[in-house]
Order: C-alpha cells, then structure tokens, then sequence
C-alpha cells in the first residue's frame, strides 16, 4: 500500500489511535494482507509500539500477515469437524491445488497460496456450522457435509481447472 | 478517607479505594499473586489472588487485586473453594509453564505435584518453559518505560510474548525491567563485552555504555539517555557518564576538596 492511501485511511478517522482496529480492517481489505512496512508506518504515524499492532495482527483471525490469494478455501478443523474428516480435506486440497507445507506452525495451522495466486487454503476453527460438518469455506460460500470427492467441483465454481497431464 | 475492612476476621484500616492485595500484604496476610505490582495498574490477568467477599456490595469469590476497599468490605483468603481454585489454576500453570521452579514450589506447597492438563513443552522457547503469560513484563516495558518494545504474540493456549515479527526491536531501552518483574525469573539477558544481548526477546541487540573515567560497560545506552532526560540538569551534569562506582569516588573526591578548601581558609 502507498503511504498515501494509508494517510488517507489515518486521516478518516478523525481519532485514529482510538481506531486502530478499523484502519488495519480497511488496510487487510485493501492489500489482502497486512504488510510488514505498512504496520511500521502506522506505528510511527500513530505513535504506537509496533509490538502492540503486531499483537492485534496476530490475535483475530481475520488478519494475515501473509499475501492471500484471490480465492481463500478455509477448512474447518473445529472439533466436529476434524472428527468427521476435515484432515483428508486438507490433504485433497493441498494435493489439487499443489500446494506444499514447508513447515506445520506449532499451533497447526497453516496458510498457503498457489503459485499463480488463485488460491490460498487455510484453517480455521469451528465456523459454527457443525450441524453440517465437516465444512469448507471459499471466500464468504459455505459447503457442508464435504467430502474429498465433492472438492474438485466446489473449486471448478471459483475459476480452477483441473490438470489434465497428471490424470493421464 | 480512612476506612475499615476485615480480613480473615482481623479488622484493618485503609485508604478508600486501595487494592485490597496491597492492603493484605501491608497487614503481612499472604495471599498468592503472579500479575500484580504496585507501581502498575491492576491487571487481574493471573487469578492467583481470589479471594471470597463475605461482606460486601458483591459477595463470592473474586481477585484481590482489583477488589478496591471500602467501607465494611469483609474478606477471607482461605475457604475451602478458595484452595480448590488455588489447586486448579496451580495445574493449569504447570502445564503453561513446566519449568518454572516458582510455580512448581508454590504447587507443591498445595500439595499439586502433577498435572492434568497438556504440559507445553518446546525446546526453543525463548522464555525456556517459564512463562505464564502473567503481562508483567509488556505492561512494565509499555507503561512504565515506554518503550513497548514487546508484546502478545497470537492468542489462546499458544499466545506468546516476544517482539513484533520475532525480530530484533530497536525500541528496546536494554533496561531489564521486564527480566526485573518477571514473577519466574523466564526473562534471559546477558551483557557480551560492551553489548547487552535480550536472548528472550528475539536476541535483541543493545549497545552498553561505558564509565568515562574508568572505561567500565555500566548500563545500556538507550537506557541512560532515557535516564538522563529525566534526570535534574544540574545532577546529570554532575554523574555525567561515570558509571557508580566512579561517581562515588568523584562525590568523594568533590567532598574532600570542599574540606580541604575550608580548612585553608
Ligand atoms: S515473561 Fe515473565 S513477566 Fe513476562 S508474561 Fe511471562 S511470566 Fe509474566
Ligand atoms: S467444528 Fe467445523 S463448523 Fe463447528
Ligand atoms: S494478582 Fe490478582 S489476578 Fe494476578
């Protein structure tokens, strides 16, 4: 983000340390992401410790620290969930959508984005949908009662495409 | 305003408003508190400190160190719901903080040698198994120093402190401070010949200060300037950049010249 759109998001708020949630919101939205510098500059900018928005960045789920692709499929791996097979979920997309883990966080969660950037599979715990478990979630679609077979489908409705030469 | 509150039966007097741990602690009654220091606002974040209201605008059980006295307050530290918590907060901290010999010596006194709970254990945490997320050391770094150079990292059971990006943080004044208030002693530093090394906080970096007179490395850089500034100018240009040892012998020196000039006269 240009720190001229940041100076303007700061500038909206006509008490912006008393909204640093909703500035971070609008900057998430904006770059898919919260970018390193820009919480460096909003620290300066907003006379905050960068340890403080670090903190807000890594405490609701609804930040990433990481670039997310244009498609986020969200797996479920709440407890009814995990139970009725949110695992081989996990295991299929990442298969499909040939995405590798390099390394499982300790809290075993996990983000990773496609090379071409269409999508990005992440976890999350319970949506609160459990009755329908187990669910997956792409961008703001919920899909219930999912099954490995049923993924291939799900993502083709958000623009992927199969890879021919590896069914050959 | 002077008034009264009663603590175990035995009544005691107060400010109006104080916190009712600081009153017990002046009345020298113990009551077990990890989150709590009297320069920093109350917290109430650890639960070590509850204690049951007997008597009171709200009775049952609640933390010590934000219940503020008033008037007829009637407490007791030691019921027996009060030591069933005790017990189970006690093994809920030996599973947060498997090697922290002050919890473990504070379970034993209540009889908890195991716990129920998962015990967290990975080898390479910075704060070596010991910490209990107990906030000391980020609101001691924010409030009083203003520094904020660390913070809570995530949340839930893998909430973390440690600085932004688990980078090495320029805002960090090298004081100690936060090793100082830690109720676990879980805070690692190390002064390495002229460089203070904050090993618990991502290996942060600090330039130490060395004595003028003597060449001594005596304090962080970033922490003297913070000091200086507050200091009063015409004693700050009196210890100057000695470190203490040579300031006492400068106010020494200082003395006995004084001495020695009256005497001539
Ligand atoms: S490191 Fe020490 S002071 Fe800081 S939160 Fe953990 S136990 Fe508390
Ligand atoms: S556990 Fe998945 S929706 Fe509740
Ligand atoms: S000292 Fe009261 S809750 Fe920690």
């Amino acid at each position: 983000m240009e720190t001229a759109r940041l100076n303007e998001i700061v500038e909206s708020y006509p008490t912006p340390t008393g909204k640093i949630l909703g500035i971070l919101e609008q900057v998430q939205r904006e770059d898919g992401y919260l970018q390193k510098d820009v919480l460096k500059t909003l620290a300066e900018k907003l006379e905050v410790p960068l340890s403080e928005l670090y903190s807000i960045a890594t405490f609701y789920s609804f930040f990433t620290l990481e670039k997310l692709g244009r498609h986020v499929v969200t797996v479920c791996m709440g407890t009814a969930c995990h139970v009725r097979g949110a695992p081989a979920l996990a295991d299929t997309l990442k298969a499909l959508l040939k995405v590798e883990e390099d390394e499982t966080t300790q809290d075993g969660k996990f983000q990773l984005t496609t090379a071409d950037n269409d999508f990005t599979v992440t976890s999350a715990r319970c949506f609160g949908a459990c009755s329908m478990a187990p669910v997956l979630r792409v961008d703001n679609k919920i899909f219930g009662y999912m099954t490995p077979e049923r993924i291939p489908a799900v993502l083709k409705q958000f623009g992927w495409e199969e890879d021919t030469h590896q069914n050959a | 305003m002077t008034i009264q509150i009663t603590i175990n039966g035995n009544p005691c007097s107060s400010e109006a408003g104080e916190s009712v741990l600081t009153i017990a602690r002046r009345e020298g009654v113990e009551i077990p508190a990890f989150c709590h220091d009297e320069t920093l606002a109350p917290y109430g974040a650890c639960r070590m400190c509850l204690v049951d209201v007997v008597s009171g605008p709200k009775k049952g059980v609640t933390t010590a160190c934000t219940l503020q006295a008033m008037d007829g307050l009637e407490i007791i530290t030691d019921t027996p719901e009060i030591l069933r918590l005790r017990k189970v907060l006690l093994e809920l901290y030996l599973a947060q903080a498997p090697k922290s010999k002050t919890i473990k010596a504070l379970a034993a006194q209540h009889g908890i040698k195991k716990t129920r709970f998962a015990k967290k254990v990975h080898p390479e945490d910075p704060l070596q198994g010991q910490c209990i997320l107990c906030g000391l050391c980020v609101r001691v770094c924010r409030d009083i120093m203003g520094a904020g150079a660390i913070s809570y990292i995530g949340r839930g059971q893998f909430t973390e402190i440690n600085t932004p990006f688990y980078e090495e943080n320029d805002a960090c004044l090298g004081c100690g401070a936060c090793a100082q208030v830690c109720p676990t002693q879980a805070i690692a530093f190390e002064d390495i010949t002229g460089t203070r090394v904050m090993k618990s906080w991502s290996e942060t970096k600090v330039p130490l200060k060395q004595c003028a007179a003597c060449g001594n490395y005596f304090a962080p850089v970033p922490f003297t300037a913070y000091a200086y500034e507050k200091l009063d100018p015409a004693i700050r240009d009196e210890i100057r950049d000695l470190c203490p040892d040579c300031r006492r012998k400068e106010m020494t020196r200082k003395a006995i010249l004084l001495r020695a000039e009256g005497v001539g006269r």
